[in-house]
């Protein structure tokens, strides 16, 4: 690792308090809204002109509701949302929970055992071309419209990127750092345990933070493909009724869902493995 | 727990030529590599001898298989003819006696453990029955050896090029080994850093009484370091000399503006001309 590595991963550590030297509580705070100003700029523009447009052409509202009915509507159904989004988040989490023990196990077991590994490699890139969204009708076949074929869906849509990931993780580690364990007498789970695990985990997080974007959309599908309640469900029930406004809700409310998942991964990242460079 | 040696000087060079008195020993080593079908010999007819106790450079162009000839020496690489012993035996089987430590040009630390724990990592591995603290003991007596206890806690990333591979040395002395086998292990340094990191190599030596065998491409730190140095030639890649340095120790920042010094290091950029000029008529 050269030096010029070594700063820019203090820089981008937030674990290191030397990034945030000489800055009060208050100048932090105020450096981070700093920084998402521009992003909250750019929104308040996008959604003006959207209330102007709709109001200048007097759009129907089933058609594209005004950011104003839209508020209205987050505010006014916000009990029904709230216990769609409930749903949908209980399928998010245990979908991606079995997904990524799935995809850690698969990749650890190519990994240690490579003869095994040369029989599951094929299978499972043979797997990720299969359109997982045309698997929905028959999970629901077999599992009917509960909790189980969402989390099936969620983990045949997720466990790809990481395992994937997870496995160049196991992969990469330094030949030499191996190399030095095994003139110790270093057994080969020894090794996996030592040096390739932890090797992987920043590999493992950014397959992670793939999983957890295709759990949403997994549980979304999941619930399209039939369902009696959750986000998913709302929207095409919504959209049947010609309640725009409905639809556009439930998909902010999702995104915000998605958002929430996503920032916890990277927080748990920051936590656990602040000694990783960002990949 | 077994402490070290405190030597101020090394003992003086024995005129080992035979199996008998070198720590380190091979007889017509050769080193084949195949590729797609085509055999390629990198090593060809090595013999050195290299006694106990000794400082011991490998010079060369790059592609002159130095670092190859370090491999079959430490017992990563069987070669395809000859013969090497290392303290009396295979190297493979020097090597699990712990008889030999290995530093790379990169540090090879494991980033997410901390300086001590990055020191300790080998013992806990090779020495399971051994009390934790007994480890912990000995770790901390290496990096203090090595001048980093105020560095224990410190990360990989948190610490300068220098610093990780006095760790890195820290980390291969904590198994205790008789051998010392650096491949350019500050070849990745800057200038100044590597004549610093010379000069701490040779007090580590000298108060440890290892054996060091190491490989490098600089002609300057050849010399500063070693006691007798192995020049390689390419085509077919072999020694084409052995030339002792005759400078005296302790060597320090005054010994580069020796003449003798010099001399020897004129000497040895011809040496490595011609070794190299020879692939060129080849």
């Amino acid at each position: 690792m050269s030096s010029a590595t070594v700063t820019t991963t203090n820089a981008a550590n937030p674990a290191n308090p030397s990034s945030a030297a000489g800055l009060t509580t208050a100048g932090r705070v105020r450096h981070a809204f700093n920084s998402i100003l521009p992003a909250i700029i750019l929104s308040i523009v996008v959604l003006v002109v959207w209330e102007a447009i709709s109001r200048i052409f007097k759009l129907p509202q089933f058609v594209l509701p005004a950011p104003s009915s839209i508020g209205k509507i987050l505010i006014t159904r916000q009990a029904s949302l709230s216990q769609a989004a409930w749903v949908t988040a209980e399928e998010i989490l245990y979908g991606f929970l079995l997904s990524a023990v799935v995809g850690m196990l698969i990749a650890v077991t190519i990994a240690r055992f490579e003869r095994m590994g040369r029989a599951v490699y094929p299978l499972m890139v043979l797997f990720q071309n299969v359109p997982k969204i045309a698997l929905a009708p028959l999970f629901i076949l077999w599992f009917g419209y509960d909790l189980a074929p969402k989390i099936l869906l969620i983990v045949v849509m997720a466990f790809f990127p990481v395992a994937l990931n997870m496995l160049v993780g196991l992969q990469s580690a330094d030949p030499n750092l191996v190399t030095l364990m095994r003139t110790v007498g270093a057994s080969r789970t020894e090794i996996l345990m030592r040096v390739q695990i932890p090797n992987s985990l920043p590999y493992l997080m950014s397959g992670i933070k793939i999983a957890i974007t295709l759990s949403v959309i997994g549980a979304i599908v999941g619930e399209f493909a039939g369902a009696s309640a959750g986000l998913g469900y709302m929207i095409q029930f919504a959209s049947t009724q010609m309640e725009t406004s409905l639809v556009f809700a439930a998909l902010i409310q999702i995104s915000l869902l998605g958002m929430f998942f996503y920032y916890a991964i990277e927080f748990i990242e920051w936590k656990y493995i602040s000694w990783a460079p960002k990949l | 727990m077994r402490m070290l040696p405190e030597t101020t000087m090394p003992p003086p060079s024995p005129t080992a030529t035979g199996i008998d008195q070198a720590h380190i020993w091979a007889k017509g080593v050769s080193v084949d590599f195949s590729h797609a079908g085509q055999t390629n010999r990198v090593l060809h007819n090595i013999d050195m001898s290299i006694p106990k106790g000794g400082f011991v450079s490998l010079i060369g162009p790059s592609g002159c298989g130095k670092s190859t000839l370090l491999k079959v020496l430490a017992g990563l690489l069987q070669p395809a003819e000859g013969e090497v012993r290392v303290a009396g035996v295979s190297p493979a089987e020097a090597a699990r006696q712990r008889r030999i430590g290995l530093v790379f040009q990169e540090a090879t630390l494991m980033p997410w453990k901390n300086a001590i724990d990055n020191v300790k990592v080998l013992m806990e591995v090779a020495y399971k029955d051994k009390p934790k603290a007994e480890i912990a003991d000995r770790a901390t007596e290496m990096l203090r050896l090595v001048g980093l206890e105020k560095a224990a806690e410190k990360r990989p990333s948190q610490l300068s090029g220098g610093m990780r591979q006095r760790v890195a040395i820290a980390r291969a002395l904590a198994m205790d080994p008789e051998v010392l086998m650096m491949d350019e292990p500050f070849g990745a340094l800057d200038a100044i850093t590597r004549e610093e990191m010379s000069e701490f190599l040779l007090e580590i030596w000298q108060r440890t009484g290892k054996t060091i065998v190491f490989v490098t491409h600089s002609i300057d730190e050849a010399v500063f370091l070693s006691r007798e140095v192995h020049v390689m030639g390419t085509g077919p890649a072999r020694i084409v000399e052995t030339m002792p340095i005759t400078l005296p120790y302790p060597r320090v920042e005054e010994t580069y503006s020796l003449p003798g010094f010099a001399v020897a290091s004129g000497r040895l950029r011809r040496l490595l001309k011609d070794g190299h000029g020879s692939k060129a008529a080849s």
